[in-house]
């Protein structure tokens, strides 16, 4: 993809390495603003690697990840918080939280040191609450809630630090068909609604994809899949980047892969 | 409640009766709250009055007052003197060890960390004891000295519990092996030097008898330091109890957040031990009560511990000098005694860490 105005973040000669192993190779991409972007590719291609050193839980060997032009390495924690937002894969809490105050804490990064909640800050958690559909647990305690319910508490703190970019590391994992699918109907309301850019790690190739505008597929540390999802899915991509052959075919103008 | 859940999950829009219920449920902890810290506060004065009249003297409350306020009386000022520096000792101490536990439970995300057990009491408390026992004219630093003997053996702790993370267990059997050294090298000191410098007996015991009000002086200002920083950090103990990255993502550097609020732990415990001596499970019983009563978030649990710790130190230290007097068993000893099952019972009781 090129770079252009529309360009939400970009990503430009990124190595990265633990050790002797080199994860990533010289990776460049960009993420297009108002898009939902997912990266998909086997375990090991880097996937986790690329998206935290995008979401700046790590530090490139080589390269830079640019955020509005600007290097993320040289922007302080609390600014880039205040852009972008991350639903971590795995989350926990004190049992007796309630939600309410969970999403409160994704004001966090607007909010200064002792400072309490302003008008601004009470009118974003109403609405994190209200677009996730947890308002109605707003008083109840985190250990209470299901796994799927839970997934929407977090993604309103997320939403409630009020950020242009919001990342998702594979938000389905723990959750039954019909909460995936609740959940990633969410993601995609919240992009077409809103117009936040998504930026998400899925595993399920057929959700990928049904909800993503473009698919960035990574095979031993370098992208070798990118672009629109009908163009760039088909046995031949697959192979490459899971090494195994699946057939694909299309159902209504849509197309689906066949994981058994 | 089983089959309240699936009704509702049939039937969202039937959803009020429980939201109703959600909110009776916060209403009923939020008044528990307040229960439990008009209870404590009143708890605390009783026992300090109480506290004052234990003992071979004893005054009315009227010739106290009047003692203190208007005229000399002989046994009000020997009350004063005696039993007034060592009731405020160790209320500030308990405060100061129950905060410590709170925020190295916080700060190394394990409900079982207390500055007695992981060894940071006795490490302060080693350098406290050399410090009195080759150096007795520098006493004015014995303070800061237990800080820094508090901070390397937290320093020791930490680092030989890392192994790619934390984990609850490891940091607790390191903690028995520093707290061990550390106690064993204390005693040692003890022993060498004949046991008969008091100074060292009285931080190795845990002996507060004969504290006076410079005591109570070079205690307070960092005890009141340190229980102000702790309230300041309340926001990140309560973002550190989210797993690291999500605090990150908040904007929040967890590494250095750690740090600083490690310290102000190191601080609390290390103080108080210089001047109370090392005193166990004080701070793993008090806010495990507090999480109890006032919940886990830190803006009650900070304040209520403070309350809470106040008030335990000073009962075990009244029962002390109580239960055999005139003999007396050392606050220290009373905690351990009624501490020890207690840290048992924790155990037994949950899965999450003794598994």
């Amino acid at each position: 993809m090129q770079v252009s105005e529309n360009t939400a973040m970009e990503v430009k000669d990124l190595s990265f390495a633990y050790g002797n192993n080199k994860v990533l190779r010289q990776i460049s991409l960009a993420v297009d603003a108002g898009k939902i972007t997912t990266i998909m590719g086997a375990n090991g291609c880097g996937k986790t690697t690329l998206f935290s050193l995008m979401t700046k839980n790590l530090t490139p060997g080589k390269g830079k990840v640019k955020l509005d032009g600007k290097n993320i390495q040289n922007l302080h924690l609390t600014e880039f918080a205040k852009k972008v937002s991350i639903v971590h894969q795995y989350n926990s809490s004190a049992d007796d939280i309630t939600v309410e105050r969970l999403v409160s804490y994704g004001r966090t990064p607007h909010q200064k040191m002792m400072a309490g909640k302003n008008e601004e800050d009470a009118r974003l958690i109403e609405w994190a609450m209200d677009v996730t559909n947890v308002t109605k647990y707003r008083d109840r305690e985190m250990s209470k809630l299901s796994g799927g319910q839970q997934q929407r508490v977090w993604l309103a703190m997320a939403l409630a630090q009020n950020t242009q970019i919001l990342f998702l590391d594979e938000p389905t994992t723990y959750l039954d068909i019909r909460y995936q699918i609740e959940i990633l109907k969410l993601i995609q309301k919240l992009n077409r609604e809103y117009g936040i850019t998504i930026v998400m790690v899925l595993h399920d190739i057929n959700q990928a994809i049904h909800f993503s505008n473009w698919i960035i597929g990574l095979k031993d540390g370098k992208v070798v899949v990118e672009g629109a999802p009908d163009e760039v899915i088909t046995m031949e991509t697959l192979q490459q980047l899971y090494g195994i052959r699946l057939s694909v075919t299309t159902v209504e103008g849509q197309k689906f892969v066949l994981t058994v | 409640m089983e089959t309240m859940k699936s009704d509702n999950q049939r039937l969202p829009e039937r959803g009020m009766p429980q939201v109703n219920q959600d909110q009776i449920r916060r209403q009923q902890k939020a008044a528990r709250a307040a229960i439990s810290f008009g209870v404590m506060i009143l708890l605390l004065v009783i026992l300090f009055f109480a506290a004052i009249n234990i003992g071979s003297l004893k005054v009315s409350f009227g010739e106290l007052l009047k003692g203190l306020f208007v005229e000399f009386n002989d046994n009000v000022a020997t009350i004063y003197d005696l039993r007034f520096p060592r009731i405020i000792i160790s209320m500030l101490a308990g405060a100061a060890i129950a905060v410590s536990g709170v925020l190295f439970q916080a700060v190394l995300k394990n409900p079982l960390a207390d500055p007695g057990i992981i060894g940071i009491s006795s490490g302060a408390s080693f350098t406290a004891v050399l410090i009195t026992a080759f150096a007795p004219t520098l006493y004015f630093i014995t303070p800061i000295v237990a800080f820094f003997g508090g901070v390397a053996a937290f320093f020791l702790v930490y680092c030989l519990s890392w192994k790619g993370g934390l984990s609850p267990l490891r940091i607790i059997l390191t903690g028995v092996a520093v707290n061990a050294l550390f106690t064993g090298l204390a005693n040692a000191f003890n022993s060498m030097s004949g046991g008969n410098l008091s100074g060292v007996a009285s931080i190795v015991e845990g002996n507060i008898t004969q504290k006076t009000w410079d005591d109570v002086s070079t205690l307070f200002p960092y005890v009141v330091a340190g229980l102000f920083l702790a309230v300041i950090f309340i926001r990140e103990c309560n973002l550190l109890m989210l797993e690291d990255k999500t605090a990150r993502g908040l904007g929040i550097n967890v590494n250095k957040t750690r740090i600083v609020i490690s310290l102000v732990a190191v601080l609390l415990a290390s103080i108080s031990t210089a001047i109370a001596g090392a005193i166990s499970f004080l701070g793993l019983i008090v806010p495990h009560v507090g999480r109890i009563l006032v919940g886990s978030d830190h803006k009650s649990l900070v304040p209520f511990s403070a309350l809470t710790g106040a008030f335990t130190f000073l009962l075990a230290d009244t029962i002390g000098r109580t239960v055999a007097a005139p003999y007396e068993v050392s606050a220290a000893v009373i905690m351990s005694v009624v501490g020890g099952p207690f840290f048992i019972l924790l155990l037994r009781r949950s899965r999450k860490y003794a598994s």
